[in-house]
């Protein structure tokens, strides 16, 4: 057998050239005026190149009616999350069998890698941050621009086979999972039948209910003063909730902070070709010339560009486990965050006019990061959350094959 | 001597294919003849620029889905431009389906892999970078990562004139490519250019059985040595499919992705071919006669590697073909009745075999091209 080309690594030979990337292009020459259009739960068909989508509402975020609060976790059925665990942890499941969802959402990094900016499918290198998926099972709509609100049956889906992220044919997928002697039997015990591409996306959303916070101090009551004294910060002087709120701290909509582009999507080919692949295909114009990330401007792409910048608001449950912070890890610390919402955010012609400095001293937002330590929980590393054993990287042969219905 | 008509088949859901397995007398077909200049298609037009482009990037593997796998991973040039093992290897985590045919000389066919799916070069390459088996390449991906390179930037626009590199265009510059991979001065061709020192007498002998007793002509004819037409010789299933998981998954996966019924999909243990393009029960089994120039270098034979040897091969048409599930009435029965039981004795394979070698010539190396490196891009 011959194999005299090397998988995957040849891409990550190429000639580094630092400072090059041009300089951040200015969409917006009107400026400050423009309007921040929020959307809420946005409803994204994908066929083909086209978009479909979104509603659009304005006016403030439900602060009063979706206070921040205890989460409540959602029911799950356990045949099927095992099989989703399982799932979860597969290699197959990628198109060269090379990584699997937990490759970039790693349990010791609450289900995040602990990278600034993902490292994506072999040959491809991610162009934002791997966001945890603890309680995501609880969210309104996905990815940092927001672009699915559907369900996480499409969130799996979507990443499965995104180019860039799995790269799987999901009939692949399917035959892979039908070789599997373990799997038959999972999926029948689960109530699913047969091996399914569908069933594959029911399983591991059920396994995604499962990875819900625990014991986090603000949910047990166990906070400290000073985490305390950060809540009523959070919630009174800086302004915090007017975002970040309900039981995931977030409003699930899409905000222009001026966070500053992250370089290396721009210095890095082979990022910076990921990101103008996504680009091509999300049918943002010009994307050769672009060297931002516009975010949630692909959901309604208004013609104003004022969308550009804009990404959902994360949750802020776990973020102990979660660093790097914002869409592209430019922040390596919640201190370093805090500041920066404290010296108003960043530059952004985009900005929402609601970001402005925030008149903190050093202790308050020692304390308002104190609360956000205390909203995240036990690390969900242990048997129940990991899968444990070893699961095969090859496939038997299915004995008596000429005998058997496919 | 009767022009060879390349056909130009456009697939569009599920097209019917003509392959009427009229009987032809050995005198109605068109002789084997030395082969010519191959066929330059009016949109796609060589120059000596487009070739070296093509034949970069023949070799490289960002023309795939994880830039593991270039053509010239399964078209590799000293295993024949093929692959030397029944099955191609095909993508990481997989395995092919089928034999991997050699390059040589493809550019006088009209209908490109074992079920012709393909009806020009330019079509066949994408729909190889791009199978789940094969490349596993996106459009998207492919053509920027084409953009990141700074000297294909360059060789394309001076060959396209493009700012960026067209995905399509690397196509047509890799068919170019291929078509400059001809071997054409092979002994057979020089004795059939008047030179009658070119071939032995064992292989003279060969080449007359092979017109006459053995009636390989009937459809290995014209300069290419193939009729393009399709049929079922009765080559058994290939072996791996029935002790190997992963050739087991890849076997499932042609018959789901390329739609068949339900009850298809449960039965099928063998690859039905043209089936899979007309959806007609008449086209199970059925393959296009494989070139027969080069294939001295391409072992493995047949379209999923059955045979190992060119004697193994002229053994099984002596033996008058074999059996499959598309001859003996479990899925269809559509046997060529052109073949049947040769009555060759052992001097006479050897002969054939002999001729076969004399139709291969010399073996076509080229030296391999240096890939050129990713960067960043510079604003404009």
């Amino acid at each position: 057998m011959t194999d005299n080309i090397s998988p995957a690594n040849f891409t990550q030979d190429y000639n580094s050239a630092w400072g090059n990337a041009r300089a951040e292009i200015n969409f917006n020459e009107k400026g400050k005026s423009m309007k921040i259009s929020r959307f809420k739960r946005s409803f994204v068909l994908t066929l083909g190149v086209s978009l479909l989508g979104a509603t659009a509402l304005t006016g403030s975020a439900f602060a009063g009616d979706n206070a921040i609060g205890p989460i409540v976790a959602p029911e799950v059925n356990e045949a099927k999350a095992l099989l989703g665990k399982r799932l979860f942890f597969d290699k197959r499941l990628s198109g060269d069998a090379a990584i699997s969802c937990s490759s970039c959402h790693q349990p010791e990094h609450g289900y995040s890698d602990g990278l600034a900016l993902s490292k994506a499918y072999p040959g491809s290198k991610g162009f934002r941050n791997t966001p945890t998926l603890i309680n995501t099972a609880l969210a309104a709509n996905w990815f940092h621009d927001g672009r699915i609100g559907t369900n996480l049956n499409d969130v799996t889906r979507e990443n499965i086979t995104e180019d860039y992220i799995m790269n799987m044919d999901m009939r692949m997928m399917q035959e892979r999972i039908k070789q599997d002697p373990v799997y038959v039997k999972m999926f029948a015990d689960a109530g699913y039948g047969e091996p399914s591409n569908g069933s594959i996306r029911k399983a591991i959303p059920e396994y995604l209910n499962t990875l819900i916070s625990q014991n986090a101090p603000f949910d047990s009551g166990t906070m400290t003063d000073a985490a305390k004294r950060g809540q009523a910060l959070f919630e009174g002087k800086a302004g915090c909730v007017s975002c970040h709120s309900g039981p995931l701290l977030t409003d699930e909509k899409a905000h222009n902070i001026g966070v500053a582009e992250n370089p290396e999507i721009w210095s890095d080919p082979m990022r910076h070709m990921t990101y103008a692949a996504f680009a091509s295909f999300m049918g943002i114009e010009n994307y050769m010339n672009i060297r931002r990330d516009v975010g949630a401007q692909i959901i309604r792409n208004p013609a104003d560009r004022s969308d550009v910048g804009s990404f959902n608001t994360p949750t802020l449950r776990e973020l102990k486990q979660t660093g790097p912070y914002m869409h592209n890890g430019t922040f390596d610390t919640l201190f370093e965050v805090v500041a920066f919402y404290n010296a108003g955010g960043g530059d952004d012609a985009n900005k929402d006019k609601e970001v402005k400095p925030l008149g903190l001293t050093f202790a308050e937002q020692k304390d308002i990061v104190a609360f956000l330590e205390a909203l995240s929980g036990d690390p969900l590393t242990g048997p129940e959350h990991v899968w444990q054993d070893p699961i095969p990287t090859n496939y038997l042969a299915i004995e008596n094959w000429r005998e058997q219905s496919n | 001597m009767k022009p060879m008509k390349n056909t130009f088949l456009l697939l569009a859901g599920v097209a019917a294919i003509a392959t009427s397995a009229v009987m032809v007398n050995a005198q109605d077909v068109p002789p084997l003849a030395a082969l010519g200049e191959p066929p330059i298609p009016h949109d796609n037009p060589q120059s000596d620029a487009k070739v070296e482009l093509g034949k970069i990037l023949f070799w490289d593997p960002r023309l795939g889905g994880d830039a593991s796998t270039a053509c010239v991973t399964c078209h590799e040039p000293d295993q024949g431009w093929g692959f030397g093992d029944s099955l191609s290897r095909g993508y990481p985590g997989t395995v092919h389906w089928r034999n991997s045919q050699s390059v040589i000389n493809s550019a006088y066919l009209g209908q490109l892999f074992w079920a012709g799916s393909a009806a020009s070069l330019e079509k066949q390459a994408p729909s190889a970078a791009k199978g789940a088996v094969a490349g596993n390449g996106e459009n998207d991906v492919m053509e920027t990562r084409l953009a990141f390179i700074p000297e294909y930037r360059k060789r394309f626009n001076e060959v396209f004139g493009t700012e960026y590199p067209l995905i399509s265009d690397a196509w047509n510059a890799i068919a170019a490519f291929e078509r400059t991979l001809i071997v054409n001065d092979t002994p057979v061709d020089k004795y059939l250019a008047g030179d009658t020192s070119a071939l032995s007498d064992e292989q003279v002998a060969g080449m007359e059985l092979f017109n006459g007793k053995a009636g390989c002509i009937q459809c290995h004819n014209g300069a290419q040595a193939t009729d393009e037409k399709y049929y079922n010789l009765g080559v058994p299933p290939a072996e791996r499919w029935e002790d190997d998981g992963l050739a087991q998954v890849t076997f499932r996966y042609e018959i789901f992705a390329k739609g068949v019924t339900q009850e298809m999909y449960r039965k099928l243990k063998d690859d039905p071919g043209l089936y899979f393009r007309s959806k007609e029960k008449d086209h199970m089994g059925k393959f296009r006669t494989p070139p027969l120039r080069y294939t001295a270098y391409t072992a493995p034979y047949m379209h999923n590697g059955s045979f190992w040897d060119l004697e193994e091969v002229v053994q099984f048409y002596n033996a008058g073909g074999g059996e499959n599930d598309f001859t003996d009435g479990t899925m269809a029965s559509t046997k060529t009745d052109k073949i049947k039981p040769l009555g060759l004795n052992d001097e006479e394979v050897g002969q054939l075999v002999a001729f076969l070698e004399a139709f291969s010539g010399d073996e076509l190396r080229v030296e391999p091209p240096v890939l050129p490196p990713y960067e960043a891009l510079t604003s404009e």
